[in-house]
């Protein structure tokens, strides 16, 4: 163990004593942070600038002054898809986006009651038929359930400040839109298909009694910030209402942009100084005979190779710790002055869990890139062809990226050593190809087998 | 003319040359049959409507044969840098730019050469592919915008070496004037991955010279195939002239 130290302090000796690398070194996270922070005054969006929430439905209504309730019975509920609605709401005008509080049945959580966009509180396990009731008083909305109609249960009571003294009341049935992102040929696009659910509403009253017409309305969104849907309908007949409908009601997080990875790009540069200090350090020392007094001196040459490979993982791993927290200090704010601020695109803190992750990650990436191009420079013993192989893997995939088909595409990102650079990822999207431990496993798994393959080269051949 | 058969004589006497060559048009038949194969008409919404550019599919294994381009014309210079020879050469012809010239004369004239054969081999290897899976109607190679893909991307490795020739002669050292001259091409499409600027996209070296591979919507393309490949020519020839002034004018 004793000579393993000394073999370590040896290779930092002639790491620190060759100016250039040091020099590399440094600039390596010098240059992450200054591109990042470049690229960051180029990046910006305009996501902050749309609603937060899909509003789209087919509403059966009408207007109700004061407080009062409507009950209905959901007898069935039919097509569409898991995230299909039907039930009874409380609106502040029949218009996209207006206040609101909703109790519905839905296949997939079963009785609910929700407001404004927020989160839902759950009733009972649902299942048509079941009865509902919303009723106002003031300015709270109280959601009960039953299943004869007989014996209610609150499901819950939601506040409504603000709400004025006339309000739209009645049932309502959304269907949402399915959207499956395809990539192909070089461009992506999104293809949506619109569903459309059928309920059937029965013993439906108001309190206090209403003569008027029910009105029959799809509720949709302006053009920009749509899904498509398809026209949904009313009928009625033998007190039972017939209600189609399409859309969806829900909070959304709009761009999809993973803004952490956006803020560290230019440590792809510093990933490019990384490879060429790495596979140089052994390269060069092979190349002008220098290996032959570092073999005399310790003949056990494996060693020598992997205190090689400690000594230049060690100082990638500070290049990249130090490029990913500066890249970050400088490009985020800036991010943020070009849009990417909350409510989309919160800026996390460098103390926050995924941020630890990420920063402490990508040191760990770039170390992991260092033993990879220290055993493939001592594997192939030229440096010009180890540093275009090593180019070749890490910069072709993420060209590519977008230019192969989907699953192609994806079989790379998990498969090969790029999937490395998964661990700064912080947005699980529909193009994301692996999770970012098991990508940067993958990388440490290539690492090892080449640097494995270096050492039994390097013992059996001479110097 | 006798430094251009010195030069050729020093380009083939090398093995890894020799390989490099191969390599390149290899490498890039292979690669553009990988991807070919990747495709199939079913992935086109209906047949009739299939805009798909197969002809910029086929030789999308410029890719490999550019890296291979650059190493070699790297090595052309830097290898000299590296062992000396360089003073050698400078004293059997002392007229520096004219080594310079020749040089770039016959590393161009070896890119070239091997950009038509890999060329030839990915067309001719596309097709049979891209019947095979659905394509039934294929613009005839000859022909036109397919023509035009063909040769420009035969200039454009020659482009590519000229520029990576210069680059070398510049910072006189194969690993970083390699690194920098895969850095150039390919630092322009990662950033446009996270930057949304047009200039970046449109001007870089690699997606200006390679709109000339364009076939199909070029009324909406960024740049046009020639003014592309112009754009590439104006960088090559920045890089060249840059190297050919330190060549001349800094001793080795």
């Amino acid at each position: 163990m004793n000579s393993f130290v000394r073999l370590l302090r040896a290779e930092w000796t002639k790491f620190r004593s060759v100016r250039r690398w040091v020099i590399t070194a440094v600039a390596a996270a010098v240059v992450s942070a200054v591109a990042s922070t470049a690229f960051a005054t180029l990046s910006s969006t305009d996501a902050n600038d749309y609603p937060n929430y899909i509003d789209q439905f087919h509403f059966v209504h009408q207007s109700m002054a004061g407080d009062g309730s409507v009950v209905a019975r959901v007898a069935s509920l039919s097509a569409g898809n898991d995230g299909a609605r039907a039930g009874l709401m409380v609106k502040q005008q029949a218009v996209s986006g207006s206040p609101y509080a909703a109790v519905y049945v839905a296949p997939a959580h079963g009785v609910r009651l929700e407001s404004n966009f927020g989160a839902a509180t759950s009733g009972g396990a649902g299942g048509a038929p079941t009865w509902l009731r919303l009723t106002r008083t003031g300015s709270a909305i109280a959601a009960d359930e039953s299943a004869d109609g007989t014996v209610w249960t609150r499901v819950g009571v939601v506040p409504m400040d603000r709400l004025p003294t006339t309000v739209e009341i009645g049932l309502f049935v959304s269907s949402p839109t399915e959207s499956v992102m395809e990539q192909q040929f070089g461009s992506t696009h999104r293809e949506s298909t619109p569903t459309l659910a059928t309920a059937t509403f029965d013993h439906v009253a108001l309190t206090p009694r209403s003569t008027a017409d029910w009105r029959s309305d799809d509720i949709v969104m302006a053009p920009v910030q749509s899904e498509p849907t398809q026209p949904g309908s009313m009928t009625e007949s033998d007190g039972t209402v017939t209600v189609a409908g399409s859309g969806d009601i829900t909070y959304v997080v709009i761009g999809d942009d993973d803004v952490v990875l956006t803020a560290l790009d230019g440590l792809l540069l510093g990933l490019v100084m990384v490879v060429v200090l790495a596979v140089l350090t052994i390269s060069s020392e092979l190349r002008r005979g220098l290996i032959r007094t570092t073999f005399t001196a310790s003949p056990r040459r494996g060693r020598a190779l992997l205190a090689k490979a400690v000594v230049v993982a060690a100082v990638s791993f500070v290049v990249g710790l130090v490029g990913a927290l500066a890249s970050y200090g400088l490009a985020r704010p800036q991010l943020a002055r070009n849009g990417f601020a909350a409510p989309n695109y919160p800026v996390l803190s460098l103390t926050d869990p995924t941020m630890l992750r990420v920063v402490v990650g990508a040191g760990l990436l770039l170390a992991l890139v260092g033993v990879l191009g220290v055993a493939l420079g001592a594997l192939l013993r030229r440096g010009a062809a180890a540093i275009t192989l090593m180019l070749l893997v890490f910069l072709l995939p993420t060209v590519f990226d977008t230019a192969l088909p989907l699953d192609v595409a994806r079989w790379i990102g998990r498969s090969t050593p790029v999937a490395g650079l998964a661990i700064l990822q912080t947005r699980s999207l529909w193009n994301t190809a692996t999770t970012p431990w098991a990508g940067l496993g993958v990388l440490a798994a290539y690492a090892t087998v080449v640097l494995v393959l270096a050492v039994w080269r390097i013992r059996r051949r001479d110097a | 003319m006798r430094l251009l058969r010195a030069e050729t004589v020093k380009l083939g006497t090398v093995a890894t040359n020799l390989w490099l060559l191969l390599g390149t048009a290899g490498g890039m038949v292979a690669l553009g049959a990988t991807v070919t194969a990747t495709v199939h008409i079913d992935q086109c919404t209906s047949p009739a409507e299939c805009f798909e550019d197969t002809t910029r599919l086929g030789l999308s294994g410029v890719h490999l044969g550019q890296i291979l381009v650059i190493v070699l014309a790297v090595l052309c210079v830097s290898g000299e840098h590296d062992t000396g020879m360089i003073r050698t050469t400078f004293a059997a012809a002392p007229r520096r730019l004219r080594v310079f010239a020749a040089k770039a004369a016959v590393v161009t004239g070896a890119a070239l050469a091997a950009g038509a054969l890999a060329v030839a081999g990915s067309i001719a290897l596309a097709r049979p592919i891209l019947r095979h899976n659905g394509f039934a109607h294929l613009p005839a190679p000859a022909e036109g915008p397919s023509l035009r893909a063909a040769v420009g991307t035969v200039l454009y490795l020659g482009l590519i070496a000229v520029l990576s020739l210069g680059l070398a002669a510049l910072v006189r050292d194969t690993a970083v004037a390699i690194t920098a001259a895969v850095g150039l091409l390919y630092l322009f499409p990662i950033v446009s991955q996270f930057v949304d600027s047009d200039l970046i996209r449109t001007y870089g070296p690699l997606s200006a010279g390679l709109a000339v591979q364009a076939t199909v919507g070029l009324d909406h393309a960024r740049i046009g195939p020639w003014a592309g490949l112009a754009v590439l020519a104006g960088w090559a020839a920045t890089f060249a002239l840059a190297g050919a002034a330190r060549f001349v004018l800094s001793d080795p």
